[in-house]
């Protein structure tokens, strides 16, 4: 395989990440008991937090190597403002959304708890606060964690190509520190934390780097991986027949939850063991189970998947404001299961027709005058960051 | 993750056809007396778990405390006083139902709390009142200021674990529902904690939200359109229904 050609495996899978991200934010939804939050430990924000950890040294490592280490840090830096960009575009949107919802509301049962106080009281420190991105409503709560994670990067980078344990094992400590100390990052409103605390999310992102950036180049991960398999493969099987034994119970009470009482509640702000270690004995699993020349990948059947995948911040954002704009509609006329598969039908048909939309107009956008003629679809498209 | 009672957890699709069914069906008469305008889908009144020290109690004749400690809609303020409460009328219907013993529900609802401001009050208000059974409202607060749902989940741990501890009886009484509450703010997780808090504790819960959903969808309670010296009388409906049901799982937890 050519060494800049893309692993369309982690496309594939951020693609689907995406896409159950959208529909595990749609609260009730039927659809979101078929997500791989109802039969693991860990959710589609693992996936996409490795995934991109794991592009990001893939992509800019070769950016390291070809351009050196300040046009890197520069693209980088430049990807983490595009990032924050998006982030506060979110929030004016959940704000206008906010405030309309409550000074139009007139149920006086309400009135007292919904002042939601801290927003609506104070708007000019809140603003303040969310352009410090200490300020996070619910779900626009990843991307503060993966801007951060990005402006640290050019040095974990630097790190990597000279020395991929010097990286790994201090962002392991701090990760074991968090699990022992339970500290965090505090946020606004005064009391509140980050929600995904970046002292322990940082590893599975400094994990997927250090994976991206040299894994290829070193032929020890993959035969770690493979010595670790049967262990992999136990882990996943067990996670899976527990965290499904939950999701039915869930639903029919006199099904048991098997371990309920002893596992639960799992903390996924500290990302805790219980979440991680399934995650990366999943992500063992499948990259054995699943080669990255399988042709699946490239079928026409994969492709919506792969280009949302290829463009995940505008599909991530997208997402987003899909699955808000999913949930009014639910509460607001009709909540039926027709319905419901309906508006996630809708919302997935508008990722990816997106996807491909953006696909579409980078690659003009790429391509020399002369050859605009060419058909714009055919592997070659797929290339580039 | 949507961990709820099997009942909540099926309750769209359930509570469409029942939906359908009062399509079909004449209304109910409300206004009219006869069917109970607060009455709800059998499977919102399912109760797993007893209450085994109120039920001892009562057995003996022997005076109780109950301390219902909540937020503002424990505090009753949306309907112009706390007699219209909640906790006022679920003591006024059990006194009526257990007259052998001289029940109390004390109302120590503070609007605006989250659950760790209240159990921060428990040694102020609620152990020194020696309850047999605290009625414990969270969630609202907590979704507003988004509290983090683990904390959310342990900090209802810790109270149910002392009271617990004290030979106390614990039921929960998740949020109340709204149509556009439910548009901005993301309950379902704290629901979803809350419901699962109590199953791993084998605490009842009191599905105060799909109780409240069932009432919007079938239009018993309605505000918009509402004059505004209309809404108090409307909340202290609200209220009254809530006694009345929570004091029908009472009785059934105690048999």
């Amino acid at each position: 395989m050519p060494a800049s050609s893309r692993d369309l495996r982690i496309d594939f899978f951020r693609g689907l990440a995406l896409i159950f991200i959208f529909i595990d934010h749609i609260p009730e939804n039927i659809l979101s008991y078929f997500t791989v939050q109802a039969v693991q430990f860990f959710d589609a924000a693992e996936v996409f937090i490795f995934i991109s950890g794991y592009t990001a040294a893939f992509v800019y490592g070769q950016t390291l190597v070809s351009q050196g280490q300040l046009y890197a840090t520069a693209r980088i830096l430049g990807r983490a403002w595009q990032l924050y960009v998006a982030h506060i575009f979110l929030f004016v949107i959940f704000v206008a959304e906010v405030s309309y919802t409550v000074t139009t509301f007139n149920n006086p049962m309400y009135n007292d708890e919904m002042r939601v106080g801290d927003f609506l009281e104070e708007p000019h420190i809140a603003i303040v606060k969310a352009l410090l991105l200490e300020f996070q409503p619910t779900f626009l709560d990843i991307l503060p964690l993966y801007i951060l994670l990005l402006v640290i990067f050019p040095v974990v980078l630097f790190g990597l190509r000279w020395q991929p344990l010097a990286v790994l094992l201090p962002s392991l400590l701090l990760y074991l520190a968090v699990q022992a100390t339970n500290m965090s990052v505090p946020a606004y409103p005064q009391g509140r934390v980050w929600y995904f605390n970046p002292l322990a999310w940082q590893f599975l992102f400094i994990a997927g780097a250090a994976l991206g950036f040299a894994g290829r180049r070193h032929p020890g991960w993959s035969k770690l991986a493979r010595a670790a398999l049967p262990l992999a493969v136990s882990i996943t099987a067990v996670g899976f027949l527990i965290k499904l034994s939950w999701t039915i119970h869930g639903v029919w009470d006199p099904f048991p939850g098997f371990f309920l009482k002893e596992l639960w509640p799992v903390n996924k702000n500290n990302l805790s063991p219980v979440r991680l270690i399934p995650f990366f004995a999943a992500v063992a699993v499948v990259a054995a189970v699943v080669p990255p020349d399988w042709a699946t990948l490239s079928s026409p059947a994969a492709r919506p998947l792969v280009l949302c995948g290829q463009q995940s911040l505008e599909i991530f954002c997208l997402g987003i404001l899909l699955s808000a704009l999913g949930h009014f509609v639910l509460s607001e006329y009709e909540s039926g299961v027709a319905i419901q598969l309906l508006v996630n039908l809708a919302g997935i048909f508008a990722m990816c027709l997106t996807a491909r939309m953006l696909d579409w107009y980078k690659t003009m956008g790429r391509m020399p005058m002369q050859h605009s003629a060419v058909p714009s679809s055919g592997p070659g498209n797929r290339l580039g960051a | 993750m949507r961990w709820r009672t099997p009942s909540v957890s099926l309750g769209p699709p359930a509570l469409l056809a029942v939906g359908l069914a009062a399509a079909i069906l004449p209304p109910l008469p409300l206004a009219f007396g006869g069917a109970q305008p607060c009455d709800v889908p059998e499977e919102l009144m399912q109760i797993d778990d007893k209450l085994p020290h109120l039920a001892e109690r009562l057995r003996a004749g022997q005076p109780i405390r109950i301390v219902a400690i909540g937020g503002a809609s424990t505090t009753g303020l949306a309907a112009g006083s706390s007699d219209l409460a909640y906790p006022h009328r679920l003591q006024e219907i059990l006194v009526r139902w257990y007259p052998t013993s001289s029940i109390a529900v004390v109302n120590r609802g503070v609007p605006r709390q989250t659950a760790q401001q209240m159990l921060e009050r428990f040694p102020t208000d609620v152990i020194p009142e020696d309850p047999v059974l605290v009625i414990w409202e969270a969630g609202t607060t907590d979704a507003v200021r988004g509290v983090g749902v683990d904390d959310f989940a342990a900090t209802l741990q810790s109270g149910i674990d002392e009271l617990k501890a004290r030979a106390v009886d614990v039921m929960l009484i998740d949020m109340q529902f709204s149509h556009s509450t439910a548009t901005v703010i993301d309950f379902e997780r704290y629901l979803n904690a809350l419901h699962r808090v109590a199953d791993v504790n084998d605490v009842n819960v009191f599905p105060r939200f799909e109780m409240m959903r069932y009432w919007s969808e079938q239009n018993v309670f309605n505000f918009d359109g509402v004059a505004k010296d209309e809404r108090a009388n409307l909340a202290a409906r609200v209220y009254e229904c809530i006694a009345i049901k929570l004091a029908d799982v009472i009785r059934v937890a105690l048999r």
